[in-house]
């Protein structure tokens, strides 16, 4: 036990599912994962007073049947047919929002406590989105559950990508090195998207419509380069354990135009006053905080984390992260700008780099155990697989956004009622992927 | 030429013809090629297809669009028993339009019949409509919402997105319908006006897509609220979803009829 609080102190969660008689708990700690098989006849002693990150993991063991001792507040996380209370605060206003929204977004529901117009406390409640997509996982083979972990959450190339690592390293095989190319070409060009994405919400939020018009024009382009790529939209069927499916011909030359031209515009675009005076020092989150709740990806970042996935991957040699301390909205959207850039600049070089030989590696059917971890546009995506003769038998995954959802609640402490679009749009959270 | 055209959509608009196909480089729909479904293509496809979209029963070969992911791998493989419908025209009114039916012994498609026509109260020329997400995975409603960008501008058409479901005329519902959301679903429903629309959009909203079997999700939004309008697809590119809402307003025919263009 005290190796696993050793660990947490210094690192944070990577995902914590149901393991043989217990649970297995992985902690990545100076960029090396660590894995603390714990508890016995499905009890688990709960550290999640001592550690908030393992909160929202410990409550989804405790809706999956199992007994988390000691723990200090537990409610259900994707089920509604328990009971779930919200926190009260007497003599403040409540603001009940959703689950259905004004605009075109996923389901979840959000209670702001306010005073005047200050939110003193947000309460955000989701698990409208459950599919029981784990619970379908198992007797399925490679195709079938690549489809449904395509489906995981908001970025399918960067599920299935860690999906299809998974499996291969469960069967000790390996992509060939043509197939490795396209994989991150195609994971690169959909953190560009994504960003840009992000990107064009957060001046629509804003009302900055000339940003919001030249990043969405850009923004459909990059995406018809990807339907080139994959023969999908959003990138689906596209990877596969072993391999890729198709080569693409994306037009490099149309790609290398929309760096440039994005070079040129987005450092203007986010000095504009209107800009400046939206969104700096809105909806802060501190590094501390960060560090404690274990957030991932841009949201980490942007509040000085240095860590990305990609600084440990080969294919990317000396691999800078992009970061910023202040925290706040302006922060994010300074590391999606420049990520978006980085990412079109790699995307090409793998795309011109491509090396020869076959697309994919034959899958035998066989046994084993395999995990693989993926940077995503959002942060990190995970995903375990236990196979028996080219089946699943037990399939976990873990989105980003079901370990960034908190930093939303911390953002907006303090902050007008009006703000709260804006620091929603600005961490981009994926609801399907938090309650898959 | 392109000046008048210019003139009258903008710069970056593009014209409706172009809308509705689909690009050169990708998969459109599967279509099924009576005269080469032979027992062994038969048993290959079923085989091949990851998302189980064909089936056979009592001397009927079918293949249910709203089950197809558009892999395009059971054409690549079986070429002589399956063809590709690069249109996006392929909103329907009935369900059974959009399934196709070999008789293998005829040799020829099945056909249901003249559809039913749109509802004429929906007749309208211009359409605000609300969105509901329950349990899309955000795709599908990526997808509506690119339809107000400058190259689709579904504006030009009279379609726009309303916040509350009190000014809609027409409600879109992507994804299966998890449990979770059928009350939220079913409530937006209810809070509309009369006469309101509803239109389904991809195949997890039409039948439940992947996850038909979760016992989590209703697999179908016509199970929780009656649907006007199948838009297949995973996700239907905007161009599809933007046919729903011309076929719902009555100013466009159905094209599919037993799930082929007829
Ligand atoms: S294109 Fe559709 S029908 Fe054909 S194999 Fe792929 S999913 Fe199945």
């Amino acid at each position: 036990m005290e190796a696993v609080k050793e660990a947490l102190q210094e690192g944070r969660p990577v995902a914590y599912f149901p393991y043989g008689e217990g649970a297995l708990l992985l902690v990545e700690r100076r960029r090396s994962l660590e894995a603390f098989p714990l508890g016995q006849g499905r009890r688990l002693p709960s550290l999640a007073a001592e550690f908030p990150s393992l909160d929202w993991f410990e409550r989804a063991l405790w809706e999956r049947g199992l007994e988390l001792v000691g723990h200090p507040g537990l409610r259900p996380l994707r089920r509604h047919d328990l009971p779930y209370a919200f926190r009260e605060f007497p003599h403040l206003h409540e603001v009940p929002v959703g689950p259905v929204h004004a605009g075109i977004i996923e389901p979840g529901h959000f209670r702001f406590s306010v005073l005047g117009e200050r939110i003193l406390n947000l309460e955000i409640r989701l698990g409208y989105q459950h599919r029981g997509l784990l619970g379908i996982m198992p007797g399925k083979g490679p195709e079938a559950a690549l489809l449904l972990a395509e489906r995981a959450g908001g970025e399918p190339v960067a599920h299935a990508l860690a999906f299809a690592e998974a499996w291969e390293r469960a069967l000790g095989i390996e992509a060939p090195p043509r197939a490795q190319y396209l994989r991150r070409a195609a994971l690169e060009l959909e953190r560009a998207f994504g960003h840009l994405g992000h990107l064009a919400g957060l001046f629509t939020d804003i009302g900055y419509a000339y940003g919001a018009t030249q990043v969405g024009r850009i923004r459909a382009l990059l995406q018809g380069e990807v339907d080139r790529l994959t023969g999908h939209r959003y990138g689906r069927n596209f990877i596969r354990a072993g391999g890729v499916w198709r080569e693409g011909r994306p037009d490099l030359e149309a790609l290398s135009r929309y760096q440039k031209e994005l070079d040129w515009l987005l450092p203007r675009l986010l000095k504009h006053p209107q800009v400046l005076d939206r969104m700096r020092y809105v909806g802060v989150v501190r590094r501390v905080e960060a560090l404690a709740l274990g957030f991932v990806g841009p949201t980490a970042r942007a509040s000085g984390v240095e860590r990305d996935l990609r600084q440990d991957d080969a294919l990317y040699p000396a691999f800078v992260p992009v970061v910023r301390q202040g925290g706040d909205v302006l922060s994010r959207a300074q590391v999606y700008a420049e990520e978006a850039l980085q990412a079109l600049e790699y995307a090409l070089r793998f795309l011109h780099q491509r090396a020869e030989g076959p697309l994919a590696v034959e899958v035998e059917a066989g046994d084993g155990e395999g995990m693989a971890r993926v940077e995503a546009g959002r942060g990190e995506v995970f995903w375990f697989v236990r196979l028996e003769e080219g089946r699943v038998v037990q399939a976990e995954g873990v989105d980003p956004s079901f370990k960034n959802w908190r930093a939303l609640e911390l953002a907006v402490r303090g902050e007008g009622l009006p703000d709260f679009p804006l620091c929603n749009k600005s961490f981009d959270l994926s609801y399907a992927g938090n309650d898959l | 030429m392109s000046l008048l055209r210019t003139l009258r959509i903008g710069v970056l608009a593009r014209a409706l013809e172009e809308i509705l196909q689909v690009p050169s480089q990708a998969f459109g729909y599967p279509l099924l090629q009576p005269k080469g479904l032979s027992r062994e293509a038969r048993e290959g496809l079923v085989k091949v297809c990851p998302s189980g979209a064909f089936f056979e029963e009592e001397g009927i070969f079918s293949l249910d669009l709203a089950r197809c992911v558009g892999c395009g791998r059971c054409a690549l493989v079986y070429p002589e028993a399956v063809g590709e419908m690069k249109t996006l025209e392929v909103a329907v009114v009935r369900r059974e339009d959009l399934v196709q039916r070999v008789d293998l012994a005829a040799q020829a498609f099945l056909d249901p019949g003249p559809p039913p026509p749109p509802r004429p109260e929906l007749r309208l020329p211009t359409l605000a409509f609300r969105e509901v997400s329950a349990g899309d995975t955000g795709l599908a409603d990526s997808e509506i919402a690119l339809l107000g960008n400058p190259f689709n501008d579904m504006a030009r058409f009279g379609f726009q997105v309303v916040a509350s479901p009190r000014h809609g005329d027409a409600l879109l519902v992507t994804g299966p319908v998890s449990r979770n959301m059928a009350q939220a679903l079913e409530r937006t429903y209810q809070a509309m006006p009369e006469p309101k629309g509803v239109v389904a959009v991809g195949n997890e909203a039409i039948a439940g897509g992947v996850f038909a079997e979760s016992p989590e999700v209703w697999a179908g939004v016509d199970r929780v609220v009656p649907v006007d309008v199948y838009v297949p697809g995973d996700p239907p590119r905007p161009g599809a979803i933007l046919h729903g809402l011309l076929l719902l307003t009555g100013r466009v025919v159905q094209r599919l009829v037993g799930g082929v263009v007829r």
